[in-house]
């Protein structure tokens, strides 16, 4: 009934179209995202109780309305790298964890994802960094996307070299993994490769785990 | 900086993405002591009897305030376990949400000065404050400033005066603040005598003054008094004349007070006088020379400078041009409709005074301002008709622009003063808030050199002796950007290129804390020689040097000591 009456009101409202409209309209935000139980999200993330509530708590904190859409998450960013520019690294980034690509991140697939990253084996993380690599989600790192991605790291530190530099620098730390990393040299890294040379890389293997934090 | 705490774990997860790429083996995280910091606390904040509460994480977002620093230990009671304030419950109330929103309101019904001073108490600058309640905040401000320095002015007079010692400067400032001493006193006064001699002459000598005995008309008594006029004529001019060159003498620019509107007056207003000089006794010529000393009339307009109010009637009437146009525009239009119907309606009658349409625009604008002369009447009845629907509709036509032209003004004249001065303080504002960021960036900075030197002790087996609680996000955070550095082999960062932001930072401010962080951002050098000591110092120039095969490991934190460079002032 509500409903009803609020769209016959606007209906009316656009019969009076005369100067600033937007103004007159002030509709109200249609979307208020509620996320699930708690006790729910507990069960399907390796998260304890407390955890998920340090994080919701801080989520919510940053987007009141229950979703992060991509300017907020360049915004944090900017703030953990305040020499950089972070905004290409946040984008990719976004676009890793929004994996059904509605433009916006609910807590679920936050914390989803922070469970197989922080929580998860091997497998779990080497998958997730090769979704951040490969750009378009093809099933396949070119070595455009990979440059793409190595190129934004290279911002985030933030430096004012002169761009021609700063190519060349980058090209050649892209050209140098890609050719570890593309075994049968077909030009394109699938995820079997990049697990494969990852999990068998002493170093890295290692490295994937010192990034956890304690809450 | 601790507002986005609760996204670290994530930023430092994402960093996942880093391991495949990175140059050399990422660092070993920072190893938190067993006393784990389990949950957050809630802090009870009393002040003067009424309790907030707040989470601890939610004060310590903004560490430079009173209570995100330890300043707050200060006010802590032990035996309630409650920080106390004796400070104003409802004040607080917006300044604690600050804290949980990162907007600082000011509310409309406190008093400007008691919510400053609870700010100041509380460590809080002022230009945080939202935009939504900025403008209001300020011009309370400058109500209250304006209303201190009148007080003060007028308790002091006028005693401190910058002293001039150059007669120009001396001459200018006479001219422009008559108050300012006796001499410009009188001279002000003096020529405003002149003025009023001046316009009263011109006007007086028009009068009729009565007979000459030999002739029959009353002659006016320019005519009859000439000489005397002439004298007095001639000596208002020389004294006019004398003040213009004063004043172009005494101005800074003089291009500019040439320009000025006054100075045109000021010519205007003399110049008809001296082409009267020139001009002989030509027939031909004599009638331009009538038309000139209608110019004289200008004279009275050099009285805006001893009148503020017209000064501020000109300033209108500029102002507010556009308004004006469109009340002549849409007179204009109102005119030449009526007069049209006028003329036609009235075409057929005999010795009709509506001779043609222009002849029409007399009466229209006469019926329309309801003088009605009655010079000329409509006689057919549907001239009478729009005769009537004329005088009706000028009552309206004049009636409503006018409250608009007011009402405009007064906006226009409020809306400019607070734009202008909006735009001025806002850069100020801007340039306070980057100051406060910088100071915040050279903290990080030292933070980091901390955090650097800690693990350096770690790693060499060293015992720490206790961290800080609230250190393990920086330590968490500096672990993060140590990974970047390792993940690229760029490390932060300094020197030549921000030279420019330091400027504005002060340097006493750089030299109290110049020792502690100073980092530099170089590339690996090539397997080949690398770089000497000095060469490295210089290498803000960010020389690119090749990366050959897998990087070398970076050379040692030591020389960073060394250098007495400048600190990174990070742009937030």
């Amino acid at each position: 009934m509500a409903r009803f009456l609020r769209r016959s009101l606007r209906r009316k409202k656009g019969a009076v179209r005369f100067g600033n409209t937007e103004l007159d309209e002030f509709e109200p935000n249609a979307l208020r995202y509620k996320p699930d139980h708690i006790e729910t999200l507990c069960k399907s993330t390796k998260f304890s109780k407390k955890e998920i509530q340090l994080m919701y708590r801080g989520f919510k904190q940053e987007c009141p309305s229950g979703t992060v859409n991509e300017e907020t998450f360049k915004y944090i960013y900017s703030r953990f790298f305040p020499q950089g520019d972070s905004n290409a690294y946040a984008h990719h980034i976004f676009n890793t964890f929004d994996t059904d690509h509605t433009g916006t991140i609910n807590f679920e697939e936050f914390v989803t994802a922070l469970s197989a990253l922080s929580r998860g084996d091997i497998y779990d993380k080497l998958r997730w960094a090769f979704s951040l690599y490969d750009v378009n989600g093809d099933g396949y790192i070119t070595k455009e996307e990979m440059l793409d991605v190595v190129g934004s790291v290279y911002m985030l530190v933030g430096r004012r070299a002169s761009p021609t530099g700063e190519d060349t620098t980058t090209k050649q730390h892209v050209d140098r993994i890609f050719q570890r990393m593309d075994i049968n040299g077909d030009g394109v890294v699938t995820l079997e490769e990049f697990v494969e040379l990852c999990s068998n890389d002493e170093t890295i293997a290692q490295s994937l785990n010192l990034l956890d934090t304690c809450f | 900086m601790a507002s986005v705490a609760a996204w670290l774990p994530f930023a430092r997860a994402a960093a996942i993405g880093w391991v495949p790429i990175a140059n050399n083996p990422l660092p070993a995280p920072p190893i938190p002591k067993d006393k784990r910091r389990a949950d957050d606390e809630k802090l009870v904040i009393n002040v003067s009897g009424r309790r907030f509460e707040t989470w601890r994480n939610t004060v310590e977002k903004y560490p430079d305030t009173l209570l995100g620093s330890n300043e707050r230990d200060f006010f802590y009671d032990e035996d309630t376990k409650e920080y106390f304030f004796d400070r104003d419950p409802d004040i607080f109330r917006h300044i604690l949400n600050y804290y949980r929103t990162g907007k600082l309101h000011y509310p409309k019904h406190e008093c400007l000065t008691s919510y400053d001073e609870e700010l100041s108490f509380f460590g809080i600058i002022p230009d945080v404050i939202g935009d939504c309640c900025y403008e209001d905040y300020r011009d309370r401000k400058r109500e209250n400033a304006e209303r201190l320095l009148d007080d003060k002015m007028s308790e002091n007079g006028e005693g401190n005066l910058v002293k001039l010692t150059n007669l120009r400067e001396k001459m200018w400032r006479a001219f422009e603040n008559p108050h300012t001493s006796t001499a410009a006193l009188v001279f002000y006064y003096v020529t405003g005598f002149f003025i009023a001699v001046s316009v009263l002459a011109n006007v007086v000598e028009t009068v009729e003054c009565g007979n000459l005995p030999g002739k029959k008309e009353p002659l006016p008594c320019g005519e009859r008094y000439e000489v005397v006029f002439f004298c007095l004529d001639t000596a208002c001019v020389m004294i006019f004349t004398a003040e213009y060159l004063l004043r172009l003498f005494a101005a800074p620019d003089r291009c500019k007070f040439v320009r000025s509107v006054m100075s045109i007056i000021d010519v205007v207003a003399i110049l008809p006088y001296y082409i009267g000089l020139g001009i002989t006794d030509n027939d031909d010529v004599s009638g331009a020379f009538v038309t000139l000393r209608v110019f004289r009339v200008c004279r009275i307009f050099k009285f805006s400078r001893h009148s503020q109010g017209l000064r501020i009637l000109g300033y209108t009437l500029k102002s507010c041009a556009k308004e004006l146009g469109f009340l002549v525009f849409s007179l204009a239009m109102a005119i030449i409709i009526f007069a049209t119907v006028m003329f036609y309606a009235e075409k057929k009658v005999k010795g009709s005074t509506f001779t043609s349409i222009p002849a029409s625009f007399w009466y229209t604008i006469v019926t329309m301002t309801t003088l009605g002369y009655g010079d000329m009447v409509p006689s057919t009845a549907m001239g009478k008709l729009v005769g009537g629907v004329c005088s009706l509709s000028g009552v309206l036509v004049i009636a409503l622009p006018v409250p608009v032209i007011v009402s405009n003004f007064s906006r226009i004249y409020h809306q400019s003063q607070r734009t202008d001065k909006r735009k001025a303080q806002k850069k100020a504002r801007l340039a306070r808030i980057k100051l406060a960021k910088a100071s915040s960036g050279a903290a990080f900075a030292s933070k980091k050199k901390a955090s650097e030197a800690r693990l350096a002790a770690q790693e060499a087996g060293l015992e720490l002796d206790g961290h800080k609680e609230d250190d393990i996000f920086e330590m968490q955070h500096h672990h993060l950007l140590r990974c970047l550095e390792k993940t690229t082999n760029l490390y932060h960062n300094v020197e030549n290129g921000h030279e420019e932001e330091l400027r504005e930072i002060q340097i006493g401010d750089l030299e109290k804390s110049t020792p502690t962080g100073q980092h530099r951002v170089h590339l690996n050098a090539p397997s080949g020689a690398p770089l000497p000591a000095e060469g490295r110092q210089n290498a803000g120039s960010l020389a690119t040097i090749s990366q050959l095969g897998g990087g070398e490991p970076s050379p040692p934190a030591a020389d960073d000591n060394n250098v007495t460079g400048y600190m990174r002032i990070s742009t937030l």
